[in-house]
């Protein structure tokens, strides 16, 4: 067996605007997912039963669920349901915030609960208001304590991507799969497919490392 | 004020966990504004219960705070107390577990409250914080994170943030307590320059030297109501109940 990666240069375009799309996609909803995330993370330690209960269903329901399910039922169910059309990329963030939003909850929801109530009392001992107390004194030691587990979230959304290859959209993944079969080459394409993602993963597993090493150790957080 | 009219009364004070532990039960204090308090009593007597509610972390079930001539706090009959904010920010509090904010670093922790809370300008407030650092001999771990601190220097650190809010009284709850015996002096020394200051204090201590040493007055808290109160060399030195006698000879090993 011969191996031949010239074939893949040939296709370095198409692979840098796969690639591009999967960053995108990662990207938008890293940022959307988050922000979702904190606020149902507020909504679960909330006093109203109701938004307790709705946000308690959502994390569960995503959690409980495999991401290819999830992305396809609002890929070809919530178009119907809502009787719009849906392009792709609307979808896909969707489906990917969603799925973000309810991971990221759960360490925010964590690390909310992490902020002790000595720190509260401290606050109120203080004299600080309720609002300055959440933003200068729950809100970063939260985001602080959250950052690793997070930075691991961005990297599972990361990969998990790849599955928007499976309703059309061109990311990396779908590429590779498309070059891959039109050149009849999978080893050499499918390796390099593998490689991108893992040079872009696995810094940012190691930057968990050393922000928990590092930063959380000297807040002792 | 004058040194004679009360800065603190506290009257019928009734406050219980959940309608079920009774910690105070009637507890009628009057403090003036040249007192040193110290309180002392067995453990779960309501000492650390005393010190939340008088620094307004506490819902109460009956009973008033006058503080400084104007009502503090009060149970309002339907379950509710009333804490009137603007008095409680005259009152500064030092907690056994330092309590310091470890995602700020020391001068950080100081100006967060006069910024916040008076608007005070960031400057003014880290020139006042170096001062007061300076004076603790703390100036050179200004930029140092809480963690980095022994836990003398957090404990004088959590001190000086109190008194950046210029209290018109201090609440000091075991604050030595969790330090290694040999970090205790360097507290306790912070304390007695402010009690020289003629800084109006209440502390809870299990510390005979220092209570000793601080205290214009020991109380002797016990079942939720004040036992004895009088001068420490009476208190301490030859208590009238029987109760606080056998405290003292228990918990500093004195016979008398
Ligand atoms: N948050 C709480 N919820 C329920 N019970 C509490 C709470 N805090 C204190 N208690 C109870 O109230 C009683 C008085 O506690 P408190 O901490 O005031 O005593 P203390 O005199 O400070 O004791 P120590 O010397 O051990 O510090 C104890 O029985 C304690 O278990
Ligand atoms: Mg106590």
């Amino acid at each position: 067996m011969t191996f031949n990666f010239a074939v893949v240069l040939k296709f370095q375009e198409a692979l840098f605007l796969g690639l591009w799309m999967t960053l995108k996609l990662t990207l938008i909803c890293i940022v959307l997912g988050c922000a979702l995330g904190f606020l149902v993370a507020l909504a679960r330690t909330s006093k109203n039963a109701i938004l307790r209960a709705a946000s308690s269903v959502y994390v569960e329901f995503f959690r409980g669920t495999p991401v290819l399910v999830q992305l396809f039922w609002i890929f070809f169910c919530l178009p119907l349901i809502l009787g719009v059309e849906l392009s792709n990329m609307t979808s896909g963030v969707i489906a990917l915030t969603l799925y973000m939003g309810a991971i990221s909850s759960e360490t925010f929801r964590a690390s909310l609960k992490s902020v002790g109530r000595e720190q509260l009392d401290a606050c109120v001992a203080l004299g600080l208001s309720h609002w300055a107390r959440t933003t200068n004194v729950v809100l970063p030691q939260a985001v602080l304590r959250a950052a690793p587990t997070l930075l691991s979230n961005c990297v599972s959304l990361f990969k998990e991507s790849a599955l928007v290859s499976a309703v059309g959209m061109a990311d990396l993944m779908f590429v590779g799969q498309n070059i891959s079969n039109n050149t009849a080459r999978p080893i050499e394409v499918l390796t390099i497919v593998a490689l991108i993602y893992f040079v872009i993963a696995f810094p940012l597993t190691r930057a968990v490392t050393v922000i928990e090493r590092r930063i959380l150790k000297r807040l002792a957080l | 004020m004058s040194d004679t009219a009360p800065l603190v009364k506290i009257e019928g004070l009734h406050k219980s966990y959940g309608g079920v532990v009774k910690v105070l039960q009637g507890l009628d204090i009057e403090m003036k504004a040249g007192d040193r308090v110290v309180v002392i009593g067995p453990s779960g007597g309501g000492k650390s219960t005393l010190l939340r509610v008088l620094m307004g972390l506490e819902q109460i079930d009956g009973g008033s705070i006058v503080f400084g001539g104007k009502p503090y706090i009060s149970a309002n009959g339907n379950g509710k107390t009333a804490i009137d904010a603007k008095v409680r920010r005259s009152i500064g509090m030092v907690f056994q577990h330092y309590t310091l904010f470890p995602h700020l670093d020391v001068i950080g922790n100081l100006i967060l409250a006069p910024m916040k809370v008076r608007g005070e300008k960031k400057a003014e407030a880290e020139a006042r914080a170096m001062a007061l650092l300076t004076r603790f001999g703390l100036a050179q771990k200004a930029k140092s994170y809480p963690a980095q601190l022994s836990g003398g220097q957090k404990q004088r650190v959590a001190i000086a943030r109190a008194l950046m809010l210029d209290p018109k009284l201090m609440l000091f709850d075991e604050v030595t307590s969790a330090l290694d015996p040999e970090l205790v002096a360097e507290v306790e020394q912070v304390i007695l320059q402010l009690a020289k200051q003629q800084m109006p204090m209440v502390i809870v201590t299990h510390d005979m030297w220092f209570a000793k040493n601080i205290a214009s007055r020991v109380i002797f808290c016990a079942g939720g109501v004040v036992v004895e109160d009088g001068p420490p060399e009476q208190v301490l030195g030859s208590p009238r109940e029987e109760r606080t006698r056998e405290f003292i000879e228990r918990v500093f090993h004195i016979k008398h």
